[in-house]
């Protein structure tokens, strides 16, 4: 792996310095079916600094998922499609490429590891074979050489006797050194951005606090960005410098992570972090949001969250409320904050 | 040739006791046995060795009709709402069945039982009339929470009641379910990965690992002043959601297994404690009450 050594941006509200590695424009991408039309992702704008961690926090319903897989144009086909927007990596517009120039992208620059390591695991061919495949694929790198890249990247990933383990098959791994073996996949070709997509849901709690540290060790190490896709504001606080949070394909508010925690400005926001038990805080009672998220098919007008809104006002039923900026890069839609 | 497998000890004997109108979580993670312990509390699976009293009898050993009372006074809740409520029924035959079948009422009374079921979980009667598919997941653990108080039980074993649903959904299921312990007088057995929700709920926590307790005490006890190295990682583990409070140090290796446990305390490996101390190794840790009320297996303590 490359010797990289960046500073991962701790959160500050200027913002990282330089251009962002990754820079999404009012991207939209709606599924089309006989009689309707789902807005999963609806005007979605943000961006990834270098070597930034950055989270798209929601619920059922949010876009954030579906957001990631237009990135790496892998949303469901047919179906649904990327109907607007721009995704600059650097200075390229990826959803201008062709599918075979996209390859160059996916996999090799831009790694996805998703929740279920059972379904990223090809359980007939061995883990070494798989983290190969994209060292073969994107470094054109074969044989010896690739051996030894595949040896590092497991390693990197504290999978113990990685030599031994390679001729191993996936099932033969226990589900948190599975996960590992996943994101050994997806670090090996040592790519600018990697996605991580509820990636610790199906691990022990224990488990989960070594993979959250590994991926934060490696962050620092090879100065990769990360966008962590969750709807656990735990992994938010602890992992992210910048979090983006979504409702109903949109996304509310942007700020940098103590800012989100301390001072939100979202009603969705606040109601979320009230709602959440915190260990050693007593609550008698949790703060309950009303209602629920909203399905695509139903999606309320003006300002999604109106329904459940403790503030609502007549304009939030009538009109999405515009961007509002709090200073920087940092932003919320809602009419309380327009006043 | 035929190999007889050594036993899997899913549960190595586990003591502890709920009182009336409590909540008692037991924590643990993959393989620990909690889910199994309330296997055994359900009647869903024979323990090996020991016994569970309800109100002093060995529900092991009822028939007849104090068997039927005890299915009556236990009852359950689990995790995934899309998986535990037939899909073929209507709302109000699952909450109804068990009115049915164990207090044969039908009819009017039948419906009017069920239409305060609903109320009291926070539902309309409307609902009744309606399929489990028709319902968002915090609507259906409602559904399920109402067929559970159908019978009036004593106690109710609480799987995981909220990990299946989204985040804001989460406190209204939360709350209800504190709000109908009042109310009724219910206690719970709350099964739970999540330390923060177990610290919300419960008033005595059992820690589990790999099929033994390893630490039993009140909550206040158990989340300021634990004492099992084990417990002491997994609240180090838990990513609080706060930018401000850092995650503890995380310790390594997997966890064990109840297929092939560890020698001596099952911990040992993972242990920050063990040091290569020949009793970890060899010897279990003896079950002790190292101050009132606070119990634990370690030697180290």
């Amino acid at each position: 792996m490359g010797s990289r050594v960046m500073q991962t941006g701790i959160d500050t509200d200027a913002g990282m310095k330089g251009s962002p590695l990754l820079r999404v424009e009012g991207l939209k991408t709606y599924f089309f079916q006989r009689n309707a039309v789902l807005k999963a992702v609806d005007g979605v704008s943000f961006t990834v600094g270098q070597g930034e961690a950055v989270g798209l926090v929601g619920e059922s319903g949010s876009g954030k998922t579906m957001t990631c897989l237009s990135l790496m144009q892998l949303t469901p086909k047919p179906g649904s499609r990327i109907v607007e927007g721009e995704v600059w990596f650097r200075d390229q517009n990826l959803l201008a490429l062709h599918e075979h120039e996209m390859r160059e992208y996916r996999g090799h620059k831009m790694a996805m590891i998703m929740q279920d390591p059972q379904t990223s695991l090809n359980p007939v061919y061995t883990v070494g074979n798989q983290v190969t495949e994209p060292v073969n694929l994107h470094l054109k790198q074969r044989g010896q050489r690739a051996l030894e890249r595949v040896i590092e990247a497991l390693r990197a990933v504290r999978i113990p006797n990685p030599e031994q383990r390679l001729g191993q098959y996936p099932h033969q791994f226990s589900g948190g050194m599975r996960q590992r073996v996943v994101a050994a996949m997806g670090l090996v070709t040592n790519p600018e951005l990697l996605i991580a997509d509820e990636p610790t849901t199906s691990l022990d709690v224990t488990i989960q606090a070594q993979f959250l540290s590994l991926i934060r060790e490696l962050q620092l190490k090879y100065g990769t960005s990360v966008i962590w896709v969750t709807h656990d504001l735990g992994i938010v606080a602890q992992m992210c410098d910048r979090v983006n949070v979504m409702y109903a394909g949109r996304i509310v508010e942007s700020a940098p992570v103590r800012q989100i925690y301390k001072q939100p400005q979202h009603p969705y926001t606040r109601a979320l972090l009230d709602s959440v038990p915190i260990m050693g805080v007593k609550r008698d009672r949790l703060y309950q949001i009303e209602g629920q998220p909203p399905s695509l098919r139903a999606i309320p007008s003006g300002c999604p969250f109106w329904p459940r809104c403790p503030a609502a006002m007549d304009i939030c039923r009538q009109e999405y409320p515009p961007r509002t900026s709090l200073g920087g890069d940092n932003f919320v839609h809602c009419w309380l904050a327009e006043k | 040739m035929q190999r007889k497998a050594p036993p899997i000890r899913a549960v190595d004997g586990v003591t502890f006791s709920i009182n009336e109108g409590e909540t008692f979580a037991l924590v643990g993670e993959s393989g620990c046995g909690k889910t199994t312990v309330s296997k055994m509390i359900l009647l869903l699976e024979r323990p090996t060795r020991g016994v569970i009293r309800f109100r002093g009898r060995d529900v092991h050993t009822l028939k007849g009709r104090e068997l039927r009372g005890y299915k009556r006074s236990v009852q359950a809740v689990f995790q995934d709402p899309y998986s535990s409520l037939d899909p073929r029924m209507q709302v109000l035959d699952i909450i109804g069945e068990p009115l049915q079948v164990h207090l044969g009422m039908s009819g009017r009374s039948l419906r009017t039982r069920v239409a305060e079921l609903l109320q009291s979980v926070g539902l309309s009667p409307e609902a009744g009339t309606n399929f489990p598919h028709q319902f968002s997941g915090g609507q259906r653990q409602r559904v399920a929470i109402a067929r559970s108080l159908a019978l009036q039980p004593q106690l109710i074993v609480l799987d995981e009641p909220v990990s299946g649903l989204d985040v804001s959904i989460r406190a209204q299921i939360l709350n209800l379910l504190g709000e109908l312990q009042q109310n009724l007088g219910l206690s719970y057995l709350l099964i739970s990965h999540d330390l923060a929700i177990v610290e919300h709920m419960s008033s005595m926590v059992g820690v589990m690992y790999v099929g033994k307790m390893v630490e039993l005490t009140t909550k206040d006890e158990l989340y300021r002043g634990s004492l099992h190295p084990y417990t002491l990682a997994l609240m180090a583990s838990v990513p609080q959601p706060d930018p401000d409070i850092p995650m503890g140090t995380t310790i390594s290796g997997e966890v064990a297994s109840p297929i092939n446990p560890p020698s001596g305390c099952r911990f040992h490996p993972r242990c920050p404690l063990y040091g290569d101390s020949d009793i970890c190794r060899d010897q279990e840790p003896d079950w002790r009450e190292v101050k009132t009320g606070h119990l634990v297996a370690c030697h180290k303590v």
